[in-house]
């Protein structure tokens, strides 16, 4: 594919012109909201699972960051920066429609497993591996549970193991520290499998 | 062997279930040391608890992965664009 006149290539990894975001440059702006909005829109949308919300989230987000370009420091990378504010906006519309009454801090150390002399307190046992093979529902169960999870936790597990952002990025856009993106992404974890223990161990569902 | 492994486990010199679950996330990741990550192998190899609980934290982490596609709307950056003309000061 060939780029039009002005006589700039494409590069595969463009980095925003900043002066010309600073500028309030249109042209910079539509480049800037071309590169990034397919992977902002999905880490957006993997947080609100709302695409209507979501793409108004995305507005919002682009129009943050040119109204606030000048708060920009310089100490992340820009872009990190940009999904931190989608990120902000996500979490706060998704604070305000919450309707289904989701974990807190609490119930995901409830979670947790428990140990007496460094010994598991129950036993885990094996997952039924013909339970595992339905897609369908193995998807269903997942989506369920990380529905569930914390706000904070949630937008972990996504940026880590579904966008695999690094640790050093997540924390940047979370504003919390490598450590804190660290253990709460291993609870998330862990509160997933315990919430998917129920669903794939043998002989469980005794009740529909 | 087991009861070797036990002995030290027992005695502090192994990790035991509390220390090799609280540590996955490094040991999936490959950050151990690597005296630990071995220790890590033969204790998630012979123990009943950890070895079904680790199989379940990776696969857990498989399912987390397993789910990449959000459809991506056709007319997002238009869209997005032509409110950022209406509420956005450019200059030009
Ligand atoms: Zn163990």
């Amino acid at each position: 594919m060939t780029e039009t006149a002005r006589g700039h290539i494409d590069k595969t990894s463009l980095e925003p012109d900043l002066e010309a975001l600073l500028a309030g440059d249109e042209k910079a702006f539509e480049l800037l909201v071309a590169q990034e909005s397919p992977r902002l829109f999905r880490i957006i949308h993997r947080i609100l699972g709302d695409e209507e919300e979501s793409k108004n989230i995305l507005q919002e987000t682009f129009l943050q960051a040119f109204q606030r370009m000048h708060t920009f420091r310089r100490e992340s990378k820009f872009t990190t920066w940009l999904y931190a504010i989608g990120i902000n906006l996500a979490r706060g519309s998704l604070r305000k429609s919450k309707r289904m009454t989701s974990l807190d801090d609490a119930d995901v150390e409830r979670l947790q497993p428990s140990f007496s002399k460094g010994m598991f307190v129950e036993s885990p046992q094996s997952w039924d591996p013909l339970k595992l093979a339905e897609r369908t529902d193995r998807h269903k169960f997942l989506h369920q549970a990380i529905d569930k999870l914390p706000e904070d936790y949630k937008a972990i597990v996504i940026l880590r193991d579904i966008e695999e952002h690094s640790t050093e990025e997540v924390a940047k856009m979370l504003n919390i520290t490598g450590g804190a993106v660290r253990v709460r992404l291993h609870r998330a974890r862990v509160a997933l499998r315990t919430m998917l223990n129920t669903h794939f161990q043998y002989q469980s569902q005794s009740s529909k | 062997m087991k009861a070797l492994i036990m002995a030290k486990t027992l005695l502090g010199m192994a990790p035991n279930c509390k220390k090799v679950t609280s540590f996955l996330a490094e040991y999936v990741e490959g950050t151990l040391p690597e005296k630990l990550r071995q220790q890590f192998d033969q204790h998630i190899g012979m123990c009943k608890c950890c070895g079904p609980y680790f199989e379940q934290y990776r696969a857990t982490i498989g399912m987390i992965k397993e789910g990449k596609e959000v459809a991506i709307p056709s007319e997002l950056v238009e869209h997005t664009m032509s409110f950022l003309r209406k509420n956005a000061d450019f200059k030009h």
